[in-house]
């Protein structure tokens, strides 16, 4: 079974995830491009998300090792760093962080996260927008009738593509004051 | 004098450290910490993974080799004068508890 899905809240694909294993199935592969494969099991499978950033070769082989130590199998995570995937069978040790500092520490990496995703939107619509700073073509406004419906109505989906990458910058924003929060909680 | 960020200690990094005062794999930390604690303490891998790289990083751990991929880890002098501070504010702590010196300021 693939399903096509794309998440901006961590939390939110941790917890979808763990909604797919709970009918019965496991994870057997998730690609960059938001297409997570499962096949159905008879066994009862937990998936946790951890986020990290840049590890050379030799500590993600650590990282990769301790865990697999644990039970855990590594599903996904790229070397540039950002969301882990960790998946195993269900049993005593669900979790990857026990304690509040870890889990404190962990959502503070979430927020950098989202951070450097969200600033790197908000350079990019930047940078089109002070190359082209109008959203419409000026011509659009000077046009009449069905002429200008038309128009209008082609343009729309060009703009809302420029518009894309404010849109995720916005919604990151979100993503990391909701860490923020959650960090804050157990900071106390 | 700063307090250091690590200071007090948590129960995980306390137990960790005490665990280490004999070279061990990060697996191997784990469930020496689960014996020391009667298994009150269950470390789990990200919480370990994240211990054991903080303490490393401040030089009260340090690596001493590998087996295969799994890296043993040992404490550091330093993380030896760390343990015996908390030693003594923990005694502190337990001698008021049994009750002693209960007018020394007044």
């Amino acid at each position: 079974m693939k399903i096509i899905k794309m998440f901006f809240d961590i939390e939110k694909e941790e917890k979808w995830l763990n909604e797919q294993l709970q009918k019965g199935y496991r994870c057997t592969n998730i690609n960059g491009f938001g297409i997570y494969t499962f096949e159905e099991t008879d066994n009862s499978y937990v998936i946790r998300l951890d986020c990290q950033e840049y590890m050379s070769k030799r500590k993600s082989e650590e990282y990769i090792g301790l865990h697999e130590d644990f039970g855990w199998t590594y599903l996904k995570g790229s070397w540039l760093g950002g969301i882990r995937y960790w998946q195993k069978e269900a049993g005593n040790h669900n979790e990857i962080f026990s304690d509040r500092q870890s889990k404190g520490n962990y959502y503070k990496r979430v927020m950098n996260y989202c951070l450097v995703l969200g600033m790197f939107c908000l350079i990019y619509s930047f940078m089109l927008f002070s190359d082209q700073p109008t959203l419409y073509f000026d011509g659009l406004w000077s046009m009449e009738g069905s002429l200008f419906c038309k128009a209008l109505i082609f343009e729309t989906p060009f703009v809302l593509l420029k518009l894309l990458p404010v849109f995720m910058a916005i919604i990151f924003g979100i993503s990391y004051y909701k860490a923020y929060q959650k960090h804050s909680i157990l900071k106390e | 004098m700063k307090q250091h960020k690590l200071l007090p200690l948590s129960e995980t990094m306390h137990y960790i450290l005490l665990a280490l005062r004999e070279p061990l794999h990060g697996y191997a930390v784990m469930q020496k910490v689960e014996n020391l604690s009667h298994g009150t303490v269950v470390l789990a891998a990200g919480t370990l993974y994240g211990a054991i790289e903080n303490l490393n990083k401040h030089g009260w751990i340090e690596p001493v080799g590998n087996s295969g991929r799994r890296k043993f880890y040992v404490i550091t002098t330093e993380g030896k004068e760390i343990l015996s501070r908390e030693n003594e504010r923990l005694s502190h702590i337990v001698s008021l508890y049994e009750g002693g010196e209960p007018n020394e300021n007044n």
